[in-house]
């Protein structure tokens, strides 16, 4: 079978890869590189529980094939603690109470901090918006909308959504 | 749900591609955004032997919005597009159905002519370049093509491309002085693809309609115009009467698909309703309220 | 609540949860995350065919393709399995016997036939197709109509046609009743097919070791134990006699196999004595192989020195999809067996959406018996489920005759009530329970009020208020049997929910929309169900049931003084380790870290037929925990009480420190207790206090009841719905973590939104199913699930423990509330429970259907 390389950094480490073609960015992360904690919850680019940050926008990892992030940096839900710390979104959700089976939640943690950092206040009615693209079947989502809502208090204490790399 | 196997190809220029395509053209897919081609090939319903990638030739990231007009190249992404002043003035529809277009994170990936060369019969852009007569700029070994918007989108998920030619980029005409634009859709769920939609461009000179343009997604295999209706809105002010009587044979023209989602009946009845609410949201964008 | 310990408080707050600690930064532990080193990957050849027969099956060019290891039949792997057996005897039902893998017939999309272990599961996928199936097709039976109507073809040999069950079940004088009243109005009422869709899929991973064979299986279980024990039991390892054999030299096994026999049946005797054996004996008329199945697996079980180790982790949901063994786990273990390798199957969406788990598919044609003043007087109904084509394993649609006779009359005085349940077999995939697998009763009883309430005349609420029991003239028990005590509070969640709703405002909205082309409605539905209900519940369902219903439960001390619980609990997003957490620790007056739980693994954890579901995990799960909990306490005071020299009354426990009231300085850790026991004792490893029981609630309580209203604002133009306001007032008792009842009341909500506005599984009528990916199964998003209000009423009952379950309570009520909201707002009664766009526009009138 042949392979591509794949030079990707991912939470700020090079990674060089070598990977066949077809395989998508989310199989690749999930095992080539060990980080799981980006899950796949319907491989179609439905649910969103895929969700990473490429080059600091949100994509859908399913709906990559590993190739085109050649060059690309990518944050996984793995990459927004600083070492033991957490970051303040997933500070938030933690306080909020946000997530049940939290299968989904490494998909909100990142689309969440694409939002934050693009409108740092956004409304209810935004931030649903914004989220409607990651699907949650536990909560009803009135806790996680609470827990953007508690990321947008803390972070207006401490700074900005950003990931530190 | 993994993907089947092809040849993955990654031509750095344009020339490139298009050999490859000369060479396997009918096996061959194109990738740029991949948010249409991905899906498809997880799914295993499109299995072609060969993709070529084209997310690297820098020629197809071509974005100029002017007063004369508009060039989208292949490689331009919805989100693009969607934070682009120069579309917002220049090329309003673009802009209005910008946000309607999947979820943020699809708009990172996915690409306006990408979309348009899918022809998913419920998708926007093909619309949108309908409404606006488009000419779609398709380029192989041979040569560019040019081709005319209404005759581009020949079915469902297809169009006139041939196998060997790549869509490398929309020109869409210079938006006139007097013309507003709107795109609405009525879905399932917020970001859906559309039950039906509507991207409709209204103009309006001394108090009357002077032109119209009601291109419908979502109705029928393709986008489709409906000329009668288009017709009838001339002459007439731009208040809701007109509008009523647009959407009235719109909804006796129109012959829609009937799936689980909706019936035939009622996606005619909705493409009236958006019909008025479309013309009217058209309508206000140039300061006039119906 | 025990005088001598003051718990630090945590029962009653929103703790934090442990869980989010390692789920919000991506350390979560699912099946999918196991990926074992070297391991394979599976995939199966599924039928693309409503309803066939299996020709041939060449796998030949399949075991061809680089990187496949094996190619299996559906009757190679069978011949390694005994089939499901019936695990639920309802009188009048059939289940038919099936083993896991389709050999020599397909009934319905996504049967699995054939299976592929690869390196990958890209590779194994690319084999998958490369298998050869032929198929000799048959008529495809994809609805209720078509599967009774005469001619259709028959998915089993065995059964009547294709029912499956057929019961009637009567109480009070109903013909009497019936011909006494005023009136009588009819309608028939369908509710459509739904998926639990669990964010995440099933999956199984299974571990061979490679020395002794030993099978360590994670998996995606609500019920590890079940899993464990039909994995050891259906797969066939050597013949009968050779079994008896070994079973009879194994002194050790053949003691410990009497005694435990003594004791389930000296511990369960009455429930035994109660059984209804007509029900068995019905199901072995129909097929006598049963008793040779049960016997050859009686046997393997006895002769097996080794059974697997199941262990679930982190689960990402189930709703009970996830309760029922997946066909798939067994020949995956097969696989795995035969190969000595670890074999890994992790179903995909689409699986998920053909055979994942299928539910609510059920039509009610409904006679209430009413008085011209609004009493109601019977209830006739005559109920059909939909059971797709494969029974699940253990529990499927043959539970909901038993729970719909038991809960259908509602929390209202109703003097005569008769019954008619059939299930029929079509080929669509399988019906698992469903977050509240028998919530239509609601549904029927909620919408059926609303109409009488429209003929007669009179608004919805009265109809209620005039029938609903009060705390005052509550009889002693159910007219379908159960005892009725305090906890029974359905009538003050009704009374507090209409204080709540400003007809003021809904009147004003009313008027509003009129104007924007919209309709405004309100509806209301009222509910009670058993969380986990009194001891004569689970008879009232199935004499003797009750034996399968205890909770086992164990509390330990270590050595070292470390509190170490084991629960048969499998959380899935209902937050057990920290809810238990706070229970133990409260009754202990230690802190929450000072407290393990043990859980979802079967080495590890207690033994229980249901493990997780039916709202089990508050009242029985919480339950057991405190009282081996306070148990173990005891025993530890005792202990403690002799090193102090003082009286067991004067000792106190704060923040771990045992000591003598108001001598704080002086205390004893838990260490210092439990370092003495081993040092007096010996013992060095393991717990020194130790306390375990099999839980069945306390007292007559366990009701929790709610009352739902919803308010719909529907677009005439385009026939969206949407919900300005959607109240609930419940009452589950004392609530141990608020934030996670509220969590679990809204997901319940958004189910039934779901269900009534979005989601459809959608079969054409020849099985042809049409809903395959998430473009087409529509699950709600943040945008079309309103903020959810809840009033929480916390009834208490005079027992020890007051913890009264929640979980399904949203789905009970929600699509009631909905389609009676649905109902008042477009002036007509609405009979279905989809409601897509299109529909609501006919209904108004807008549009003709096509």
């Amino acid at each position: 079978m042949s392979t591509e390389q794949v030079n990707v950094t991912i939470n700020g480490l090079s990674h060089s890869l070598d990977v066949e073609a077809r395989r998508t960015l989310a199989d690749v992360i999930r095992e080539d590189v060990g980080l799981t904690g980006t899950h796949l919850g319907c491989e179609h680019g439905v649910c969103g529980a895929c969700t990473i940050l490429l080059d600091g926008q949100p994509a859908r990892a399913c709906l990559m094939l590993a190739v085109q992030a050649d060059g690309a940096e990518i944050t996984t839900i793995e990459g927004l603690a600083d070492g033991d710390e957490m970051h303040p979104v997933q500070r938030a959700m933690k306080e909020a109470m946000a997530f049940q089976c939290a299968f989904c939640a490494p998909g909100f943690l990142m689309s969440t901090v694409a939002l934050l950092e693009e409108n740092p206040n956004p409304s209810a009615e935004e931030i649903r918006k914004e989220l409607s693209g990651n699907l949650c079947r536990c909560t009803g989502y009135q806790s996680i909308v609470a827990g953007v809502e508690t990321a947008v208090r803390l972070l207006s204490s401490t700074g900005t959504a950003g990931v530190n790399q | 749900m993994k993907n089947p196997p092809f040849i993955y190809h990654r031509p750095e220029s344009l020339a490139e591609a298009l050999a490859l395509l000369a060479e396997f053209g009918d096996d061959a897919k194109i990738l740029a955004g991949g948010q249409s081609l991905l899906p498809v090939m997880a799914l295993r319903l499109g299995r072609p032997d060969h993709v070529v990638d084209i997310g690297r030739i820098p020629e197809l990231l071509t974005l100029d919005a002017g007063p004369s007009g508009t060039t989208i190249g292949a490689l331009v992404r919805h989100a693009e597009a969607e934070r682009s002043a120069a579309i917002a003035t220049h090329a309003p529809l673009v802009a209005a159905a910008a946000p309607h277009i999947g979820h943020r994170a699809i708009r990172t990936r996915g690409t306006l002519v990408g979309s348009v060369a899918h022809a998913d019969p419920a998708a926007e852009m093909p619309a949108v370049c309908l409404a606006v007569g488009a000419t779609m700029v398709a380029a192989s070994v041979g040569g560019t093509r040019l081709i005319d918007a209404a005759d581009f989108h020949e079915g469902y998920l297809t169009t006139a491309l041939e196998p060997n030619e790549i869509l490398t980029e929309i020109r869409l005409p210079a938006w006139p002085g007097d013309a507003g634009g709107a795109v609405v859709e009525i879905s399932r769920r917020h970001a859906d693809y559309a039950l039906v939609g509507l991207a409709c461009i209204i103009e309006v000179g001394d108090g009357s309609i002077t032109g119209a343009a009601l291109a419908f997604f979502g109705a029928d295999s393709t986008p489709v115009r409906v000329a009668d209706a288009e017709a009838v809105l001339v002459g007439r002010p731009p208040a809701e009467s007109a509008f009523a009587a647009a959407a009235e044979i719109v909804s006796a023209r129109l012959d829609p698909p009937s799936d689980i989602h909706g019936t035939a009946n009622y996606r005619k009845h909705i493409a009236g309703v958006l019909t008025r609410r479309g013309l009217a949201e058209a309508a206000a964008t140039i300061g006039v309220t119906a | 609540m025990s005088i001598q310990t003051s718990g630090l408080g945590f029962v009653g707050q929103s703790v934090a949860r442990i869980e989010d600690d390692r789920f919000l930064v991506g350390k979560g532990h699912f099946v999918a995350d196991v990926q074992p080193e070297g391991g394979l990957h599976a995939a199966f050849v599924r039928s693309p065919f409503p309803h066939a027969t299996i020709t041939a099956i060449d796998t030949s060019e399949a075991r061809r393709l680089a990187g496949v290891v094996a190619v299996y039949s559906g009757a190679e792997l069978n011949e390694g399995t005994h089939p499901f057996v019936p695990f639920v005897a309802s009188p009048g039902s059939y289940s038919p016997l099936y083993k896991p893998m389709a050999d020599e017939k397909v009934r319905h999309i996504g049967d699995p036939v054939a299976l592929v272990v690869a390196e990958s599961r890209r590779v194994a996928e690319d084999a998958a197709e490369l298998v050869i199936v032929d198929y000799d097709l048959l008529e495809g039976v994809g609805s209720i109509d078509k599967a009774l109507a005469p001619g259709t073809p028959q998915l089993w040999e065995r059964a009547d046609g294709n029912t499956l069950h057929d019961h009637t079940d009567t109480y009070g004088d109903v013909d009497a009743v019936f011909a006494a009243a005023d009136r009588v109005v009819t309608l028939t009422l369908d509710s459509h097919r739904q998926t639990n869709q669990p964010m995440e899929t099933r999956g199984t991973v299974v571990e061979v070791d490679p020395a002794t064979g030993h099978l360590t299986i994670h998996n995606t279980s609500q019920g590890p134990h079940v899993l464990k024990w039909a994995i050891a039991a259906q797969t066939v390892s050597q013949g009968q006699l050779r079994s008896f054999w070994q079973f009879l030299r194994n002194t050790q096994r053949r003691k410990a196999f009497f005694a435990a026999a003594k004791e389930f049946r000296t511990s369960n005797a009455a429930d035994l004595k109660k059984q209804d054996n007509a029900a068995m004996k019905g199901q072995l008329k129909k097929d006598r192989s049963l008793l040779k199945h049960l016997g050859q697996m009686g046997l393997g079980l006895l002769a097996k020195d080794d059974y697997p180790t199941v262990t679930s982790v982190d689960i990402g949901g189930g709703f009970g999809s996830k309760g029922p063994v997946a066909r798939e786990d067994l020949p995956i273990a097969i696989a795995a067996m035969r190969l000595g390798k670890t074999v890994q199957w992790i179903e995909d969406r689409v699986e998920n959406l053909s055979d994942g788990g299928q539910a609510r598919e059920e039509r009610f044609d409904v006679e209430m018996a009413v008085n011209e003043d609004g009493t109601m007087k019977g209830m006739r109904v005559d109920a059909i489920v939909d059971a797709g084509a494969y029974p699940s394993f253990p529990f499927g649609a043959h539970v909901l005759p038993g729970m719909w006779k038991v809960y259908m009359p509602g929390p209202y005085h109703v003097e005569a009530f008769q019954l008619r349940t059939r299930v029929v077999a079509t080929n669509k995939g399988r019906v698992v329970p469903y977050r509240g697998p028998w919530a239509n009763e609601t549904f029927v009883r909620e919408r059926a009020i609303d109409a009488v309430a429209a003929e007669l005349g009179m608004t919805a609420a009265d109809v209620r208020a005039k029938n609903m029991m009060t705390e005052h003239d509550a009889p002693s028990h159910f007219l379908t049997g159960p005892t009725i005590d305090e906890t029974m509070s359905t009538r003050k969640t009704f009374d507090r929910a209409l204080e709540m709703i400003d007809s003021d405002e809904i009147a004003q909205m009313k008027a509003d929309a009129k104007a924007r082309n919209h309709r405004v409605g309100l509806g209301i539905a009222s509910y009670h169900e058993a969380a986990p209900g009194p001891p004569d519940f689970a008879d009232a369902m199935s004499p003797g049931a009750g034996m399968l219903t205890k909770e086992d439960g164990r509390a330990t001390v270590e050595a070292d003084g470390r509190i170490v619980m084991y629960t048969s609990q499998v959380p899935h997003g209902q937050s057990h380790q920290t809810t238990y957490k706070q229970v133990v620790a409260d009754e202990f007056g230690v802190s929450m870290d000072d407290v393990e739980i043990n859980w979802g693994n079967t080495d590890k954890s207690q033994f229980s037929f249901i493990g997780t579901g039916g709202s089990r995990g508050g009242p029985l799960g919480a339950g057991v925990m405190r009282k081996t909990a306070r148990q173990v306490k005891h025993q530890m005071l005792e202990v403690a009480a002799d090193m102090l020299e003082a009286s067991k009354d004067d000792i106190q426990i704060l923040d771990g420190n045992i000591h003598v009231s108001g001598v704080p300085a002086h205390g004893l850790s838990f260490a210092d207790v439990a370092g003495e026991v081993a040092k007096r004792t010996g013992v060095a490893l393991g717990p020194v206090f130790s306390h375990a029981e099999k839980y069945e609630g306390v007292g007559n309580g366990g009701w929790s009841c709610a009352t739902h209203v919803a308010v719909v604002d529907i677009d005439l133009d385009t026939g969206k719905v949407e919900i300005p306001k959607y109240l609930v007032v419940e009452d589950c008792g004392p609530i141990i973590n608020p934030a996670i009842v509220d969590g679990q009341v809204r997901g319940g909500v958004a189910q039934g939104i779901g269900a009534v506005f979005y989601e459809n599984t959608y079969y054409d009528d020849d099985a042809n199913l049409l809903t395959t990916t998430y473009m087409d199964y529509l699950i709600p998003t943040a945008m079309e699930i309103p903020e959810i209000e809840i009033e929480h009423l916390e009834t208490l009952t005079k027992g020890e423990n007051d913890f009264r379950g929640v979980g399904e309570g949203g789905m009970i009520g929600a699509p009631a509330a909905l389609t009676n909201a649905v109902s008042d707002a477009l002036g007509i009664q609405v009979t279905e429970q989809y409601l897509p766009p299109s529909r609501i526009l006919e209904l108004a009138g807008v549009i003709d259907p096509d």
